[in-house]
């Protein structure tokens, strides 16, 4: 039985399910850092998975595809700074706005454009071909998960040592941190809160459409109504837990991605697929708990936080 | 003075002119992409939502916004004390899919059945909404985060038990089998309307009057609008949390069961998520900043929404889905004006200026 | 530099916080500017600052008239500004905090840490300061914060100084060395603007001396040239209400027994702690902010849970009680922050008079309010301690700091409770609302009451207590009896490590 569940191909599709809710994540890292609280990443994902059909559909390149998603997905975090940040609007209230808007409006266009109901797939969809890194799969252990996976797998890896530095050592970075921390200081010091906050919102928008891109034209080559299935909200749990830092936010993300590839094969031993459909969320609620509890003994026990 | 304020309202009106355009513009740019004409698509809609012979579609209209109204009327409960509980949706499926297995078990007069099963979905409901509230106060889940999560566990355990166990097979659907004809609940009089629009303004009229005017309310507002104070003041913070949550559950439970014996007359996979009930009796009551009175109203306006789109489908061939957007703009260009009145937000903002 | 600003006016809705206020600030000088909170001299400074636009007036630098559109362009052009509330970022470094907003960039925009270094090394010799950069913010004292504060200033080479209420949270000693740094600077040719409203420092410290009073600027002109009465005169518009006289009593039985406390708190485990206060007397807490009184507080109102230890009211342990039961028990608590723990500012004025009064059924009616009991109980405090607002249907939020102040501790005083726990009760008020609510706490002490006094005013607690317990570093640093304290001793018990980061006082 667990050699029918931790094989090879299990290796191989952990990524697929892993890239997607760490693009998210990183980009509501952003937002959590730039105090911004940012709950439609679902929204946004799913807006990326159809941009990214889209844009391959009529350019034949999964490159334009992945352009047309990160664009989309920054045009829907302008959305958000225009009625959070300009408008004043409650963040949970627009957040949950676009994520009607979201589905609305995939639904609405799906039929506008292709003239579909549900589901497009159409072979002028360029899907992501799997690269394979000379060398990757003869690594020990990591090899069979590294190897073999779309380009926007690799970009996500990147990202993570790559948004830890930029908060780190850059100036936007930097600021981002103090808009979140604390945002009268920012102000104090001569830089807008709420540009700094409409940067990191762009910027979110961007990974959550290249993530919407990694579900829609290189897991599969087609777009369903609300493929992005809780995926975002996931992401947001993990954004929550890890306060937005990278790496922390990469180990969650790795926990997600590998109980949602597990869900599908063990769906595929005949579990009922209500079942294996509910494991990515009893797990992101055992991880909560688990976590909140080893946080509190950690307090009770009198360390110094 | 009085100049002022003339300057102000006039300032008021042209930004609500100004937002109007705005979802005006949008609409009619999604209806042109798909090159309905305007005209006949807005006639189309109003004829569906209140129209229809013998005013057959105001009453799907009505029917529907019980169901809104219902959800809203729960979510402004947990709204107004502080607490965002956004997993409406499981506590609705909860009791939509206890009511009908209940109907489907229970033995007995159907009055008494009916009865039992409209409780038991109740109980259902607060049950759910309160395991979000154990979790947030026991073992420190976000309300926000944990109450949502519990959306989807309770959506795939329903859709197991219509599938399977009490899946009715011949039907061919992912569905029960129909509850005894004699738990449905009656029409109206000389309409197609069922009676649980009754119950739902029951809930209503129950909210307003414990939000004005009982102890338990004053003290759940006062949480609402800060809970620092209201653990200051020593008001018992953690009871007040569960009971208002069970409440609110209980509201959404009694919503699905009239769902089931006024609607559907069974549980059919989906029913309840699908059109989006719960998160639409959210944006309900943002629209109206939570005022009591006004959030059935808002439910009405949502309801005739979604039917209208409905039938602007069928007459001018505009996606249904063009409601989502709708609403979606109305509750950004709307509810960003007054969502300042959002109290569980106000924990997250700086406090106002003290002295200035 | 040379820094005028002439006919500044700002108004906020109906309320002019500034009115026609106009004053000079010169080089190589001091200038005090003072008056009661509220005043108007945060906001004027904040206008010379950027951070607030007037409605009239101007402002130039060395004769050029200069509009800001935001304080970047204030800080391009020399003027820095400390905060009363600290503008830093505590999970930065203290690095991290300087550069913020100053940052030099290389390629990209990334930060060129190193040169920021090499720059403040210099900075630091010029004016013998040293601080480690690459401690979090987070886990500095009060008053190395305020260094870094200064700090950030310098990296900015900033040549106007403006200081808002520094001295607050500083204990005697860190005072007296902000105070050398600040004539170093005085010598260097620095301008500095000094907000008080303490007469001490100004009478210490200052060149030049400017008082305002709602809004407006009464008097202006070197300091030499007047008195501390004349300036007391000028900041209250009349006369100083006269010293409080205390009666002799002994004290009667304990009240509040606290035994070997010990809470969690953000630094780390605060405590052990022990303490009792008896009826009719003022115990009260010194100590510089931050130094575990705000768990010492939330430990005994059950707030927050304790880690071990015990605490008595009343004769009866309560350490395991919720907080509705221990104010049952005869607790009542005046909240630092009235904001959020004192008052629910959306909410009506009776609503948050009535807010966990013990006598339930006087307002109520079963599970019914009884709305006009409600307002009539809300009437009667605003009566007895004379609160300005527009009655019980106003919202509490569109009250005043002191008449917000007066309503919760009207609401608190009102229960009678045989302990009163008071935080910081006058923070933030004007001198009218201070002195009766110094009046208010005494008169429970004189009635036979229990008070607690929590405060980082060394004054206030100078002026209430019987007895006066120091904390520093989660701990009581010791206790003096009220007739005998004096400052430098208290001052003492409350030193902190911020003092080694400035150079000793020559």
């Amino acid at each position: 039985m667990l050699d029918l569940l931790f094989d090879a191909s299990f290796a191989a599709s952990v990524p697929r399910f892993v890239t997607p809710i760490l693009l998210a994540a990183l980009g509501g890292a952003l937002c959590e850092r730039a105090g911004v609280f940012n709950i439609a990443l679902e929204g946004f994902l799913l807006v990326g998975a159809f941009a990214a059909v889209v844009g391959s559909y009529f350019s034949g390149s999964p490159w334009f595809g992945a352009l047309a998603a990160m664009l989309a997905g920054a045009a829907m975090g302008l959305v958000f700074a225009e009625f959070n940040l300009r408008r004043g609007g409650d963040a949970i209230v627009v957040s949950i706005a676009i994520n009607i808007l979201a589905a609305g409006l995939t639904t609405y266009l799906l039929r506008a454009i292709f003239d579909a109901m549900g589901a497009f797939s159409d072979p002028a969809i360029a899907g992501f071909a799997r690269v394979s890194i000379p060398g990757l799969a003869s690594l020990p252990l990591i090899g069979p998960f590294l190897d073999g996976q779309s380009p926007l797998f690799y970009l996500a890896l990147l990202m993570v040592p790559a948004l830890s530095f930029f908060f780190a050592r850059h100036r936007l970075g930097l600021r981002i941190r103090a808009a979140g921390e604390n945002p009268a200081a920012l102000e104090a010091g001569g830089v807008g809160r709420r540009r700094v906050q409409l940067y990191a919102l762009t910027g979110c928008g961007a990974l959550c459409g290249l993530g919407g891109a990694q579900l829609s034209i290189a897991n599969v080559n087609l777009f369903v109504e609300g493929m992005s299935a809780g995926r975002g909200w996931i992401a947001v749990v993990a954004v929550l837990l890890t306060r937005g830092r990278p790496w922390p936010l990469f180990a969650i993300a790795v926990i997600f991605g590998a109980v949602d590839s597990m869900s599908f094969r063990v769906q595929g031993l005949g579990m009922p697929q209500q079942f294996t459909d509910m494991m990515p969320y009893l797990a992101t609620l055992v991880v909560l708990v688990a976590l909140s509890w080893w946080r509190r003994a950690r307090t009770a026990n009198g360390g110094t936080l | 003075m009085n100049g002022m304020r003339e300057g102000t309202m006039a300032r008021e009106a042209i930004s609500w002119a100004v937002a109007l355009a705005w979802i005006a513009a949008v609409l009619f740019i999604l209806m042109a992409l798909v090159g309905a004409p305007f005209g006949d698509a807005l006639a189309a809609f109003l004829q569906n939502a209140f129209g229809g012979r013998r005013f057959s579609y105001l009453m799907a209209t009505l029917s529907r916004t019980a169901l809104i109204a219902g959800m809203a009327v729960s979510v402004m409960l947990s709204f107004r004390a502080g607490l965002f509980n956004i997993g409406g949706e499981g506590q609705l499926v909860a009791g939509g899919l206890v009511a009908a297995l209940a109907a489907l078990l229970l033995p007995g007069p159907p009055l008494f059945v009916l009865t039992a099963s409209i409780l038991a979905a109740m109980l259902a409901g607060a049950g759910w909404a309160l395991l979000a509230g154990v979790m947030q106060l026991y073992v420190g889940v976000p309300l926000l985060v944990g109450s949502l999560l519990l959306n989807y566990p309770i959506r795939y355990i329903a859709s197991y038990i219509v599938a399977h166990p009490f899946r009715d097979v011949q039907s061919g659907m992912v569905q029960s089998h129909l509850v005894p004809q004699a738990t449905w609940l009656p029409y109206f009089p000389g309409t197609r309307l069922d009676i649980g629009l009754l119950f739902i303004v029951a809930a209503s009229v129950f909210a307003v009057v414990y939000s004005r005017t009982t102890v338990h309310g004053y003290h759940a507002r006062m949480n609402g609008l800060s809970p620092a104070f209201a653990r200051t003041v020593g008001l018992p913070v953690r009871k007040l949390t569960l009971q208002t949550l069970a409440m609110s559950g209980a509201i959404a439970g009694l919503v699905g069961a009239i769902a089931v014996f006024g609607i559907h007359h069974r549980y059919i996979d989906g029913m309840l998520v699908q059109p989006l009930y719960a998160w639409t009796g959210i944006i309900a009551v943002l629209l109206v900043g939570m005022i009591p009175w006004a959030v059935p109203l808002s439910g009405l306006f949502f309801a005739a929404i979604q039917t209208g789109a409905a039938g602007m489908e069928r007459s001018a061939g505009v996606p249904k889905e063009i409601a989502l957007v709708m609403q979606a703009v109305i509750i950004l260009f709307v509810a960003s004006r007054v969502s300042g009145a959002l109290v569980a937000s106000s924990e997250r903002k700086a406090g106002a200026a003290d002295d200035a | 530099m040379r820094v005028a600003l002439s006919g500044i006016t700002v108004r906020f809705g109906a309320l002019t916080a500034v009115d026609n206020a106009s004053l000079a600030i010169e080089p190589g000088e001091i200038h005090a500017v003072v008056g009661e909170n509220g005043a108007g001299k945060t906001t004027l400074m904040n206008v010379l600052f950027g951070l607030v636009e007037p409605e009239a007036g101007t402002i130039s630098l060395d004769g050029e008239e200069m509009h800001w559109a935001s304080p970047q362009e204030a800080i391009r052009h020399g003027l820095g500004m400390v905060h009363q509330h600290f503008m830093l970022q505590e999970s930065m470094t203290v690095l991290e905090n300087v550069v913020l907003c100053a940052e030099p960039v290389g390629r990209f925009g990334f930060i060129d840490f190193a040169a920021a270094r090499r720059r403040l090394a210099e900075v630091a010799d010029e004016h013998g300061i040293a601080m480690e950069l690459d401690r979090p913010v987070g886990r500095l004292s009060v008053g190395e914060r305020q260094v870094v504060e200064v700090l950030k200033m310098l990296y900015r080479e900033a040549e106007v100084l403006i200081l808002d209420e520094p001295t607050s949270v500083l204990t005697p000693l860190e005072k007296d060395r902000l105070f050398a740094t600040l004539r170093s600077f005085r010598s260097a040719g620095k301008a500095i603007v000094l907000i008080t409203h303490k007469l001490d420092e100004v009478m210490e410290l200052a060149d030049r001396v400017s008082v305002m009073r709602a809004g407006r600027l009464v008097r202006s002109g070197p300091l030499s040239a007047t008195s501390k009465e004349e300036i007391a005169r000028g900041i209250i518009g009349g006369e100083l209400p006269p010293a409080r006289q205390r009666t002799a009593r002994a004290p009667g039985k304990e009240v509040l027994a606290v035994r070997d406390l010990k809470v969690a708190g953000r630094g780390g485990t605060v405590g052990p702690l022990s303490l009792s206060v008896c009826a009719g007397e003022i115990v009260g807490i010194a100590g510089v902010s931050g130094n575990g009184q705000a768990e010492l507080i939330q430990a005994i109102t059950g707030l927050a849970s304790l880690l071990s230890g015990e605490i008595v009211l009343c004769g009866r342990p309560i350490g395991h009680l919720d907080v509705e039961d221990r104010r049952l028990i005869g607790m009542s608590y005046i909240p630092e922050d009235r904001q959020r723990m004192g008052l629910a500012l959306g909410a009506t004025v009776s609503e948050n008079a009535n807010a966990g009064r013990d006598e339930r059924a006087a307002y109520t009616r079963g599970p019914f309010l009884n709305r006009a009991a409600m307002a009539g109980f809300a009437r009667q405090l605003i009566e007895r301690y004379r609160i300005r607002v527009g009655g019980p249907a106003a919202l509490a939020s569109t009250m005043s700091g002191g008449n917000k102040q007066k309503l919760v501790v009207g609401r608190e005083l009102a229960r009678d409770t045989p302990l009163v726990i008071a935080e910081n009760p006058t923070w933030g008020v004007d001198i009218g609302a201070i002195d009766f609510i110094h009046g208010e706490l005494m008169r429970m002490r004189d009635e036979g009451h229990a008070v607690l006094l929590v405060s980082t005013e060394l004054d206030e607690v100078l002026a209430l207590s019987d007895r006066i317990l120091v904390m520093y570093s989660g701990a009581f640093a010791g206790e003096v009896a009220g007739a005998e304290a004096d400052r430098e001793r208290i001052g003492g018990m409350m030193t902190s490590r911020a003092a080694a980061a400035l150079p000793e006082v020559a």
